[in-house]
């Protein structure tokens, strides 16, 4: 049952071209210039003896006299008065909230240096993402304002409240009209001080709006069903998730919470009950999600309206006009299989649509009340208020603007000129209006063309709250002072209305206790502790669909005709960037994206085949140009499984006044955006052209084969059914050969081990900003990863793998994919690669001095101050996990974009050593969480249970991928999951004794998925 | 000599004693009275209130003019009471005191209010004759031996001088009775140098020994290269751990309060010091003053000891010097080591049952009028313990399952944090 099926990482190895061929035979890519240091005049010049004897007394006397220094005097400063809950050395952990998400912040000395999600959330029961990860350094960014700004100048506020406030008042006199404008604000209490505002300037108007649009189905749902709301879908309860477009693991709504839904029917745990969720994508870029669909077939943008009709016609016997897909017979006979699937698991299926069209919503609303999703899988009675913008606003605010009918606008929260849809239009209309007030942290896009900017601090020093599922309130509270001259939005509105409580914090608390504690039994004590109170959820009930299809039909069909061009483009969020607000995030910038392993760029990805028809290659860059006059030059990269016809760019990059770090990195693509019927539509028709240029992509995981080796191993659900070792190549195992057989070491305490689920691991990327955060590792910028010295401790190895066109059965000799000619046929797999902790490892034996050495509880250790790097540890690691410290990055201005400075250093863990030039690291297994572990047991005289040690990367996967813990212990999870029959190891041939175990991808499909899969 | 000056201060000392007490006993009537009222003054009372100067609560000289007796022992007695009832003086002074109310002492006798009564009409007693003896006392063994010493000295310089006196007499006399002296011919000497000098075997093995001499003392230097035994900084603040932990007792936690809970036994906050040094300010060894030193953290706090306030803005935190230095590469926690090791730590470095663990590493901190580091905190000595110490496992379910396991290899060895890891690098490197 061995799989002997092939993957590739990159596309120079899959199509095995003459130069990969050649590169292949070489360990380095780029030829060693050995021949040019060979024939340098520097190996044939003779040193003079007294030359030598000159160096030789010269080096003799510096490190006398550096020697002579005394050592340093180092100064201890407590506290003058210390607070009574901080023990200097132990860490404090704070409820709060992130983006509707309730977190606990790790405080030390007062310092906020880690997120973690917080265990009593409730229906978040899941990890955190990358951004909320890296959110911490966001805190210590020296490109916010330290001040207050009136009229470009830094000011007090007592200034700025004297200037608003007159200025307010003649707008008043004036009678013309006053903006606040905002991205969703789901803060009953910030709502509430804007309520305040309104009523005592009635000519306010609170405008919402989304850089990343959710109006399409928000208008739907008030089409369909009269609720203007996102529903709560619950994806644990979907046997069959059929997606268009939407890339709910990743960034569509709630990825995070998705994520943990959606693995729970497909972990080893369910795996073990014989349950596994069936899962299809229809999509055109490459999504994270589609990576993970069990069959993911790749759609054009034009074609996803044909097919959503084709799909309801075939689910309820209807005829719309418009469903044709012809062009595309793959998806045409996918379909009928989905809509077979779906009327067999009618009330267990869940159809998803990533557009914001309001008409393909609606159709997507249609389908679901025919497959009977409302009720289970689909939730309208407890709604998400997440996201609940509405585009058309932008419009007429920018109308009203130009009419002169504006006398102030308040910016909260958003940044329009930098991602509105008509961000053009509102810069030229901003000049007209004479108040323009920006809450930001920093002078960004928006901000710049402000007045006034009344400089606001991150969620970490504030007050406020959050309320994203109707009856769940979490509270956010802030874990530091003030650390610049800023001052919560909130409390300014309330201090220019005059309002009698201006304290937000009085006011948030006034709010809690008026508003909302006394609903659910809880104090405000609680709340600060608990982090959330919910109400007991409604009941969802089923809903009825009674509207006419065919206007909404043809509407579907006709904006679908329109992007039938030559090049359709389609607009996504990136993982890492997201819509661009936490650009200046060196964390998020350095982030690999999960499908591409691109970091600090956006780029247009293409089709391997269309590429090649068009005349262009990987790198070159070209000029994007849209019908509505908006052109950027983008690097090309080549993507496998993005639709031919298409390309894709992300948003969120281009920001020109994000700060030291996110300035200029990529290019902004919110402006090809369009506003169609009523809402932005992130989708395009546009032309490419050569500039000539080449441009190398700072990416990850480079052009190297990995000798046709078995490191991943996957199988088919119905085959793991029958056999729950198949795949994993358990059945054959090589015959060990051991050096080391007479020289056992015991393990008798802990053992510690870690098995990752390979069919849960969705490859988001979140771990690796954990890892980041908790092991100080530092970031080192675009030019330091196109040379390969990114420092991760952690990454995510995506490989492609792919099926015969024909027989939909595994290919798998080199020849074979030579001649394959459909070359977007591909799976993906996503494996997490760290150091596996081999017991015979094989960077020990080689280490000259000892400074990586095996302990007896099963880990490699990596003594930094031993280590003289010589990098023999690297070259001799077959899983190439350790990195080497080239430079030090904390203190080097050639790397001011991360660590170069105090203020930032404080985002440091301080259990952890920051390593030195010259020096190899590598994942120690959160050593520091284990000591800490063992320690906080032996004080309080138990034994360790399992669980009280859980890894950085563990502990935020939503999907519970990580199983880290002791071997020894027989009643332990991660021991429990090591005699999985799926556990399979990587390079285990080698016999170097790996302490993390992998298991077998699992993929739902059969006979006829596989035909369609393409 | 020596003998001399013990019996000087034992005829003194009686006698000092006696004079002192008769000067007491004499200067007041009451002075049973004044006498036991200090003592429980000083028990009860001075943690908020001195006689002439305002701490928590009113300065006390003359409160017998302001309030008649009756009144003063109800109050103290019971004075929250007498704020209820409305009684006029004590709401004055409730408000005056920002309505905090006075500690009730409901066991004080009638009689002993009446004896702190009585010492505060009596003021302190001066005590001038007594520093004197102490003086005296203090005085006299040093004195003694740097006068031994000097006379010894003397002694010496006086038989030289006389030996060489006889000589020239000597010479004298014989020149005088005609006889021939020979002068004194360093020949023998000379020539046994040279000779040595031409042995080329000596000077091979003198050479040889001198270098074998300096290498040795080289490399011990520098073995001692970085370690800071002894190391002893002028502190900003002349604390005393001689004071406070020897002669005054505290618990090393009481200010070290981190030590059994976190990796750093932390410095104290001023805070904690001023839980004392608002009351404590030596005032009797400088004349009526603040002593300076205790003037210094009033100073870092902003804190204006005439109205009892602290003045946010002056506040100035103290810079220690700090005399532990581990590298930062060296994880080190306290607690692992003085809550989970203490037995073994104790055993290991044989502590006396009184001492706290903390003497194991920091040496007797009892005794260090200015804090030194007393371990060298090198590897090798964090290894030698690590090595020899005995785990004390008894009654901690950690090791249980670990002892269970260890069973098996250990064949009745001690259980050494060695045997459990205590060795392997990535414990104390990360």
């Amino acid at each position: 049952m061995e799989s002997n099926k092939k993957y590739w990482k990159g596309l120079d190895e899959y199509k095995n071209t003459p130069d990969f061929v050649e590169n292949n035979k070489n360990e380095f890519v780029e030829p060693l210039p050995i021949e040019e240091v060979l024939n340098e005049a520097g190996l044939n010049t003779v040193t003079p003896r007294r030359d030598f004897l000159k160096a030789l007394g010269f080096g003799l006397g510096a490190v006398s006299l550096a020697a002579c220094q005394p050592a340093p005097v180092t100064k201890s400063v407590p506290y003058l008065i210390k607070p009574e809950e901080v023990v200097p050395g132990l860490p404090n952990y704070y409820v709060s909230t992130f983006n509707g998400q309730s977190i606990l912040v790790k405080t030390r000395e007062g310092r906020p240096i880690k997120i973690e999600a917080n265990p009593n959330a409730g229906i978040f029961n899941c990890g955190t993402d990358a951004q909320a990860q890296a959110s911490v350094l966001d805190l210590y960014d020296v490109s916010k304002l330290k001040t207050p700004v009136l009229d470009e100048e830094e000011t007090t506020w007592a200034n700025l409240d004297n200037y608003v406030k007159t200025e307010l008042n003649k707008v008043q006199a004036s009678g013309k009209k006053i903006k606040i404008v905002s991205s969703t604000v789901n803060s009953p209490s910030t709502k509430a001080v804007i309520a305040d505002f309104i009523s005592h300037f009635p000519n306010t108007k609170h405008i919402q709006y989304d850089a990343i649009s959710y109006t399409g189905i928000l208008k739907a749902n008030e089409n369909s069903f009269g609720k203007a709301v996102l529903p709560k879908y619950n994806f644990d309860k979907a046997d069959l998730i059929v997606s268009f477009g939407a890339d709910f693991l990743g960034t569509w709504i709630s990825g995070e919470e998705f994520t943990a839904q959606y693995t729970a029917n497909r972990n080893h745990k369910s795996l073990e009950k014989g349950k596994m969720s069936r899962h299809f994508q229809f999509e055109t870029g490459m999504s994270l999600t589609g990576t993970n669909a069990d069959t993911r077939i790749t759609i054009k943008l034009s074609e996803q309206g044909p097919a959503l009709i084709a799909l309801y016609n075939a689910v309820t016997g209807n005829n719309l006009s418009g469903g044709n897909l012809s062009n595309n017979s793959n998806a045409e006979k996918a379909l009928k299989l989905v809509a077979q699937e779906l009327l067999q698991n009618k009330g267990k299926s869940l159809v998803v649509c990533g557009s914001n069209d309001v008409s393909t919503q609606t159709l997507v609303n249609a389908i679901n009340v025919a497959i009977s999703s409302y009720g289970s899988t689909i939730d309208l009675d407890n709604a998400c208020l997440k996201y609940s913008g509405n585009d058309a606003e932008l419009t007429s605010l920018v109308k009203e603007m130009n009419a002169g009918e504006v006398g102030a606008v308040f910016f909260l929260n958003s940044n329009p000129v930098y991602d509105a849809v008509n961000a053009k239009q509102l810069e030229t209309a901003l000049s007209k209006v004479s108040l323009k007030v920006s809450f930001s942290d920093r002078l960004d896009e928006t901000a710049d063309l402000c007045n006034v900017v009344a400089s606001t601090p991150t969620y970490l020093e504030s007050w406020g709250d959050a309320n994203i599922y109707e009856g769940y309130f979490s509270i956010v509270q802030p874990t530091i002072n003030l650390v610049f001259d800023s001052r919560q939005a909130e409390q300014s509105l309330l201090i220019w209305s005059g309002a009698s409580v201006t304290d937000y914090y009085q006011y948030v608390r006034n709010n809690w206790e008026k508003n909302i504690l006394p609903f659910v039994g809880k104090t405000w004590d609680n709340v600060l502790q608990l982090g959330v109170v919910t109400a007991s959820p409604k009941v969802a009930k089923a809903y009825a669909f009674n509207l006419s299809l065919t206007t909404v039909a043809s509407s579907v069909a006709s904006s679908s005709n329109s992007l039938k061009k030559d090049i359709e483009l389609q607009l996504f969020e990136s993982i890492p960037m997201r819509d661009g607000k936490s650009a200046n995030n060196a964390f998020l910038q350095e982030l690999p994206d999960p499908v591409s392993k691109i970091t600090w760029d956006n780029y247009i990805a293409i089709a391997p085949k269309f590429a090649e028809k068009l005349g262009y290659k990987e790198f070159d860059v070209l000029t994007v140009k849209a019908d509505n006059g908006y052109s950027v030059d983008l690097p090309l990269l080549i993507q496998p499984g993005q639709a031919i016809g298409t390309v894709s760019i992300a948003v969120g990059y281009g920001r020109t006044k994000a700060g030291k770090v996110g300035n200029n990195v990529g290019k902004n693509a919110f402006p090809f955006t369009r506003m169609v019927n009523g809402t932005v539509q992130f989708t395009s028709t546009v032309t490419l052209s050569q500039t000539g240029r080449k441009e190398e992509l700072a990416q990850t995981q480079t052009h190297y084969s990995f000798e046709g080796r078995n490191i991943i191993r996957e199988t088919t659900f119905n085959d793991f059914k029958k056999d729950p070792a198949a795949g994993s190549g358990n059945h054959h195992k090589h015959k060990v050969y051991d050096l080391w057989s007479t020289d056992k070491h015991d393990k008798p305490g802990n053992d510690w081990v870690m098995a990752i689920d390979l069919n849960a691991c969705t490859g988001c990327g979140a771990c690796i900003v954990a890892c980041n955060v908790e092991n100080n590792i530092p970031v080192v910028g675009k030019e330091e990863v196109r040379r390969r010295r990114e420092m991760h401790w952690l990454r995510i190895d995506r490989y492609y793998s792919f099926n015969d066109e024909k027989t939909g059965e595994d290919v798998t000799k080199e020849t074979e994919i030579a001649h394959m000619s459909n070359l977007d046929n591909v799976s993906v797999v996503h494996q997490p690669m760290l150091c596996q902790h081999c017991d015979h490892a094989p960077c020990e034996t080689v280490c000259p001095v000892l400074a990586t050495v095996h302990s007896s509880d099963g880990l490699n250790h990596m003594a930094y101050n031993r280590c003289v790097g010589t990098r023999y540890c690297a070259n001799n690691c077959p899983y190439k996990v350790r990195r080497f410290n080239w430079f030090n990055y904390w203190n080097d201005s050639r790397f001011d974009n991360y660590l170069n400075n105090e203020f930032t250093q404080l985002v440091l863990n301080p259990d952890v050593t920051t390593r030195f030039r010259g020096v190899m690291e590598k994942c120690s297994m959160c050593i520091q969480r284990i000591q800490a572990g063992k320690l906080k047991a032996k004080i309080e005289k138990r034994p360790l249970k399992d669980g009280d040690i859980k890894m950085a990367c563990q502990q935020v996967c939503s999907a519970n991928a990580i199983i880290f813990g002791d071997k020894n212990d027989p009643e332990s999870e991660v021991s429990k999951a090591m005699k999985s029959e799926r556990i399979y190891y990587v390079l285990e041939e080698i016999n170097v004794e790996p302490g993390i175990g992998y298991m077998t991808k699992v993929r739902n499909i059969d006979s006829t998925t596989k035909e369609v899969h393409a | 000599m020596r003998n001399i000056s013990l019996l000087l201060k034992n005829i003194f000392k009686p006698v000092a004693a006696v004079a002192v007490l008769t000067i007491m006993f004499m200067s007041s009537a009451n002075a049973q009275d004044a006498v036991e009222g200090r003592k429980i003054f000083k028990d009860k009372c001075s943690s908020c209130h001195a006689l002439d100067r305002k701490m928590t609560g009113p300065a006390l000289k003359d409160v017998d003019q302001r309030h008649d007796e009756k009144w003063l022992i109800s109050w103290i007695k019971n004075s929250s009471a007498m704020v209820k009832a409305g009684d006029p003086a004590a709401l004055k002074i409730f408000n005056e005191y920002n309505q905090v109310s006075m500690t009730a002492f409901p066991t004080l006798t009638d009689a002993d209010i009446k004896n702190i009564l009585t010492y505060i009409k009596e003021g302190e007693p001066k005590p001038k004759e007594t520093a004197e003896t102490a003086k005296v006392d203090e005085g006299v063994s040093t004195f003694s031996i740097v006068g031994v010493v000097f006379i010894i000295l003397a002694a010496i310089l006086v038989l030289i001088f006389l030996n060489k006196a006889i000589k020239f007499l000597e010479k004298v006399i014989l020149k005088k009775q005609g006889v021939e002296i020979e002068e004194e011919v360093k020949t023998p000497f000379m020539k046994l140098l040279r000779g040595m000098l031409k042995n080329k075997k000596f000077v091979f093995s003198v050479v040889l020994s001198l270098v074998i001499i300096l290498v040795t003392f080289g490399w011990m230097g520098m073995w001692e290269t970085g370690v800071h035994t002894g190391y002893q900084p002028v502190q900003p603040i002349k604390f005393s751990h001689e004071l406070h932990a020897g002669i005054n007792k505290i618990e090393c936690q009481y200010c070290h309060s981190g030590a059994f809970k976190s990796k750093n036994a932390s410095i104290p906050s001023l805070n904690v010091c001023m839980n004392c040094h608002k009351q404590v300010q030596a005032r009797d060894l400088y004349a009526g003053q603040i002593s300076p030193e205790i003037q210094k953290i009033y100073d870092a706090l902003g804190y204006d000891e005439s109205t009892q306030s602290y003045d946010k803005a002056k506040q100035k935190p103290v810079e220690w010097v700090r005399i532990h230095n581990l590298p930062d590469l060296a994880y080190f926690n306290h607690s692992q080591h003085v809550v989970v090791g203490e037995q073994a730590i104790r055993k290991e470095k044989g502590l006396k049952p009184n001492e706290p663990v903390c003497f194991a590493c920091h040496g007797p901190v009892d005794t260090m009028v200015e804090m030194y580091q007393y371990s060298p905190l090198t590897m090798k000595w964090c290894i030698n313990c690590h090595r020899n110490a005995e785990v004390s496992t008894k009654g901690n379910a950690f090791y249980d399952k670990v002892i269970a396991a260890h069973e098996k290899i250990k064949k009745g060895e001690k259980i050494t944090p060695a045997l459990l890891g205590g060795l392997e690098c990535g414990k104390c490197h990360y």
